[in-house]
């Protein structure tokens, strides 16, 4: 419990939150192999909002799992805030994103058996920080669930786990933070509410967002919107004219 | 009818895949009915070949056996008119080599040149009896001794021995007496001789404690009960002793039923372990069927019909794993005889037995309804709706009395056929009870741990609170695993425990009171040379001779004693030939507990001091009568007084002690005990055995390793029997684990994700398992001390000993056993990439 990277988290403003340099990804399956990603060339600087849009199976999560580290890419380059993750092994890629990137996913994916609170101090628990739990008590005051602290993931609805899993993955104060198709599971008036909630604490904190969602209204509100298609980055309001 | 029909459709249809989701369940029962069915085919093999070969075992159709003296002129005329007799004359000696250093005692057996009537021996190498146990002119005869006693005297083919006042050469080893088991438990190896060799020795006299066996091959009709009849009619005071070919060894027909209905009901246990598993395997099984259930329900199936298609399923499973099982259970005789051939005692008769077949598949189905039912029922009840829950909140839901009734039904059908079958049916429901019970602790037990670990304050380590969180999740299987993997441990516990304390007994509870030596057959004129030689001798204690003659208790208090009314654990006292004595004063440490010892110079009618205890089991009080058979001389006694015998003391207990006027007039010798520092008893055996060569001695240290070997065989055999409830319960443990794999992949994905290294997450298993292991471990520590305690309390009548093996075979094979199959399982979680688990949700 000692990797206390909090204050001296090695970027700086200067360098990219994210690059990709013609990452590709071919996975295997029964009817042979499958491009999935192919050679996706990418720069976020820091402090950006990014949208990634695009139909379902055009790569939006893979990218995204690709960029976070939690897959490898079969070709090309991933760098996170300078740092180049391509080849770390998986112990080293887990250590790598403690404290330096935070992620929402759709399926909340929160700890069946810890209640909201621990669920929150995890990572924090995980980097060696004594006043974990303070923390995640406030991250939990943040997204309005104080009340709920000791309850555990299966006596909170779908927006309150969200809110949880939010809670989580800023608690430990990320330069960048991925979220894929983060209301997806809820319900339109519970989705607005958690996006409202990522736009406002990502702002708080000046991190860069990378938003995976095929939501139009949801995407709009970033700085900038990447669309996908077959695996390739068809557009990017970024370059568009 | 149709409803059947069509359930039975489903359910081969649910069945095609393969019985992929049923694994543990399979491996369970068929497990438990292969042990089932394997002792019990074993047995009846062993029984078989008793009962096929009980003409070899025995020597003959029937045997006759007299102690002290031979059959008289018309005993031995009865005799030769049923048929070919063979006279064999056993007794104890020792032996000398003949360098004087080398001595053993020694089991003698000399037979007349038509023994054997049946079988054949067997000499290393190989040569004909009668040249074996041939005299040479000069005098010197062959004998042929057990390899022990080549070992132990440092002697070899061909070599000179000396035994009583002659010599003789040893031409072999024996390597197969065809009649050796009828003859029991023994001291020395075995030596065979001629009849004449025997009377060489001088070792004969109306004193020795000699016994003469006739075996008789019967003629051409005479039936045994005619020989029978005609034997106590003819001869009612002879006092011998007539067993039969149906009854060979009774001794070792009465171990393997005795150990036959223990290892069974180590077997049930293991099923047992099995049902706790086979119920989890079930729920698991559900578990994945949610999905499939609620489309049966959604479609208009009712909740009866459900149920009747995934117990269809079961019991198809069921059938197939208790049918395998009881396949290679039935195999097993050949296996053992493949393995162990010409070591057995006894050949066992090959064949198909199909009564344990029959049983271990009922016995098997049974345990399957009984364990099945109840989670198949919560299937039955659970509506759609809460079928689609994630394992959040696992649906829960009571099943119906119904279907209780059905799965207590079946349980009660596995203890009415263990009763059924059990030659001691009281036993057998102890057994039982003591099983359900200790079932019944361990499953509290594991809802107290369940709770203790719910109620503890929150760990501040992540992985802690994780770990600890995983024991008493929604749908963790610490209760089955302590409960399981716990009887089995408990069961280990008990019979090291209690093999242990009989160790103890043994061994170390007797040094400090126990004489060094015993010995036996010393001679009326030999006896003050004797008394003077152990005097002069330094370092010696406690030194007691009594006068010792060998009879048989015949009536109590007028009524033969095979009709008397007698408990079981005084019906030794009945069976056979006892020692007795007689003594004008009390001998030293008698404690009379009723009534009064006689006068010192009484000479009237016999009086008896009796043990007790064989008082209290044959419901004899002072004034009864008693009538013994000396000699072939029957006398009444009547009981004056009862003493307290304690046979741990390892010295003198005679269950009889007779007032002088009557006994000591019949020819007898004195056996004699002795205590002798640890470093005197060699020079003390060397003197006594050089002066005496007619004396057997037998050092107490040397019966004790006898014993104890036999002893350790014995809880080494039940040990590696109890090893398959173990292996049950390790079953259980890894069903158990691979049904949590799902839960326990998904926490690492997310822990991964949130930036946790592999050895942290390892570290979470390594903290869940050793707390699950070694609280499982201390549990049956403490279940298997409590049986172990009751047993030895109330069977034994000892005081238990703690052994520290126990606590390192129970808590630590528990711990290891848990850690790793808990660690191998965990592979799985660790080696998952998260992407691809997240990819799949």
């Amino acid at each position: 419990m000692n990797d206390p990277q909090m204050d001296n988290r090695p970027y700086a403003g200067e360098l990219p939150a994210l690059q990709l340099s013609d990452v590709r990804l071919t996975l295997k399956s029964l009817a042979g192999p499958v491009d999935i990603l192919s050679g996706i060339d990418l720069t976020v600087e820091a402090g950006q909002t990014v949208a990634l849009t695009g139909p379902s199976g055009s790569g939006k999560s893979s990218l995204l799992m690709v960029a976070t580290g939690l897959e490898k890419p079969t070709s090309g380059h991933v760098t996170v805030a300078g740092t180049d993750i391509t080849r770390m092994g998986e112990d080293a890629a887990a250590k790598f994103r403690l404290g330096r990137v935070g992620i929402v996913f759709q399926s909340f994916h929160l700890i069946p058996t810890m209640t909201a609170l621990e669920n929150v101090a995890v990572p924090l628990e995980l980097m060696g920080l004594p006043d974990a739990f303070d923390r995640a008590e406030r991250e939990l005051r943040k997204v309005g669930l104080i009340l709920r602290t000791d309850h555990y993931p299966g006596q909170l609805s779908g927006g309150e786990q969200q809110r949880v899993a939010l809670a989580r993955a800023l608690a430990p104060d990320p330069r960048i933070l991925f979220a894929d198709e983060p209301t997806g599971n809820l319900d339109s008036g519970t989705g607005a509410g958690i996006a409202d909630l990522i736009f406002a604490l990502n702002a708080e904190r000046g991190a860069t967002l990378f938003l995976v969602t095929h939501e139009e209204s949801l995407a709009r509100r970033c700085g900038r919107v990447l669309r996908m298609a077959d695996g390739k980055i068809a557009s990017d309001s970024a370059s568009a004219p | 009818m149709s409803r059947l029909r069509l359930a039975l459709g489903f359910a081969r249809r649910e069945l095609r895949g393969g019985f992929a989701g049923f694994r543990i369940f399979f491996l369970c029962l068929a497990l438990g009915s292969a042990a089932i069915c394997g002792v019990e085919s074993l047995a009846e093999a062993f029984l078989t070949g008793l009962q096929d070969q009980g003409q070899v075992l025995l020597g003959g159709d029937v045997s006759v056996r007299l102690v002290h003296r031979p059959a008289d002129a018309a005993e031995r005329a009865f005799l030769d008119a049923q048929g070919r007799v063979s006279e064999t004359v056993s007794m104890r000696a020792m032996v000398y080599a003949r360098d004087g250093q080398g001595r053993q005692l020694v089991e003698l057996k000399a037979v007349d040149e038509r023994w054997p009537l049946f079988g054949s021996p067997r000499f290393s190498p190989p040569q004909k009896l009668s040249d074996v146990i041939a005299c040479e002119d000069d005098g010197v005869c062959g004998v042929a001794a057990e390899q022990a006693l080549f070992d132990r005297m440092g002697v070899a083919r061909g070599d000179l021995v000396r035994l009583g006042n002659a010599t003789f050469r040893l031409m072999g080893a024996l390597t197969k007496e065809p009649d050796r088991v009828s003859t029991g438990f023994s001291l020395g190896p075995r030596l065979l001789l001629s009849s004449k060799g025997l009377a060489a020795t001088g070792l004969l006299s109306p004193e020795s404690l000699v016994n003469y066996t006739y075996r008789v091959a019967l003629k051409p009709g005479v039936s045994i009960a005619g020989f029978r009849a005609a034997a106590t009619r003819a001869f009612p005071d002879a006092g011998w002793q007539i067993r039969d070919r149906h009854d060979a060894a009774p001794g070792i027909r009465r171990f393997v039923e005795q150990l036959t209905m223990f290892l069974t009901l180590v077997g049930l246990v293991a099923l047992g372990v099995a049902g706790v598993g086979a119920g989890q395997a079930i729920m698991a099984f559900l578990d994945r069927k949610r999905a499939d259930i609620a489309i049966l329900k959604a479609m208009g199936a009712g909740g009866g019909f459900v149920f009747l298609t995934f117990f269809l399923q079961v019991m198809a499973v069921a059938v197939a794993a208790t049918a395998l099982g009881a396949a290679i259970g039935a195999a097993l005789p050949f296996a053992v005889v493949w393995i162990y051939g010409e070591a057995l005692p006894v050949p066992p008769t090959f064949g198909l037995y199909p009564m344990p077949i029959l049983l271990s598949l009922a016995f098997g189905l049974l345990s399957a309804v009984a364990f099945a039912v109840p989670p198949l029922s919560r299937a039955r009840d659970v509506p759609p709706a809460s079928l689609f829950r994630d394992v959040v909140s696992p649906a829960r839901a009571q099943g119906q009395n119904f279907y209780r009734a059905i799965s207590a039904a079946a349980a009660l059908g596995v203890m009415v056929l263990t009763l059924l079958v059990a030659p001691s049916p009281l036993f057998a429901a102890e057994f039982l009870l003591g099983a359900v019970a200790a079932l019944a602790l361990l499953r509290l037990l594991a809802e107290g741990l369940r709770r203790l670990v719910a109620a503890l304050p929150r760990a501040r380590s992540p992985l802690l609170r994780l770990a600890l969180a995983n024991l008493v999740r929604p749908g963790a299987a610490t209760g089955g695993i302590v409960t399981a993997l716990g009887l089995g441990l408990t069961l280990l516990a008990t019979v090291t425990l209690l093999s242990g304390t009989i160790n103890h007994q043994v061994s170390g509870a007797l040094p400090a009171r126990a004489p060094s030596f015993f010995f036996v057959d010393i001679q009326p004129g030999e006896a003050q040379a004797f008394d003077k030689v152990i005097h002069d001798f330094s370092g010696t204690s406690d030194y007691q001779r009594s006068p010792m003659i060998r009879g048989r208790i015949t009536a109590l208090n007028g009524v033969p004693a095979a009709k008397a009314t007698v408990a079981p654990d005084a019906k030794w006292a009945l069976n056979g030939d006892r020692g007795i004595t007689y003594a004008a004063t009390p001998p030293p440490g008698t404690v009379i507990t009723q009534g009064k010892w006689w006068a010192p110079d009484y000479r009237g009618p016999t009086l008896i001091s009796l043990d007790e205890a064989i008082a209290k089991g044959t419901g004899l009080k002072i004034g009864d009568t008693m009538t013994l058979n000396v000699l072939g001389r029957e006398f009444k006694g009547t009981i004056a007084s009862l003493r307290k015998v304690d046979f741990t003391n390892g010295g003198q207990n005679f269950v009889l002690v007779l007032s002088p006027g009557l006994i000591d007039k019949a020819p007898h010798a004195f056996l004699a005990t002795v205590r002798v520092t640890d470093d005197q008893e060699n020079a003390l055996y060397m003197a006594v055995t050089d002066r005496f060569p007619n004396i057997s001695t037998i050092r107490v240290k040397d019966a004790i390793a006898q014993v104890q070997g036999l002893l350790s065989s014995l809880a080494d055999g039940v040990s590696a029997a109890s090893l398959v409830t173990i292996l049950a319960g390790l079953l259980v443990l890894a069903g158990a684990i691979a049904a949590g794999a799902r839960a326990r992949i998904y926490d690492a994905t997310i822990l991964k994700v949130l930036g946790a290294t592999r050895a942290r997450i390892a570290l979470v298993h390594l903290i869940e398992y050793g707390i699950l292991g070694t609280a499982t471990g201390i549990i049956a520590l403490g279940a298997g001390t409590l049986a172990a305690w009751a047993i030895a309390w109330s069977i034994l009548d000892v005081p238990l000993s703690f052994d520290a093996r126990a606590v390192a075979v129970t808590v630590l094979g528990g711990a290891a056993a848990t850690l790793i199959f808990g660690m191998l399982g965990a592979l799985a979680a660790l080696s998952v990439r998260p992407a691809r688990r997240l990819r799949s949700s």
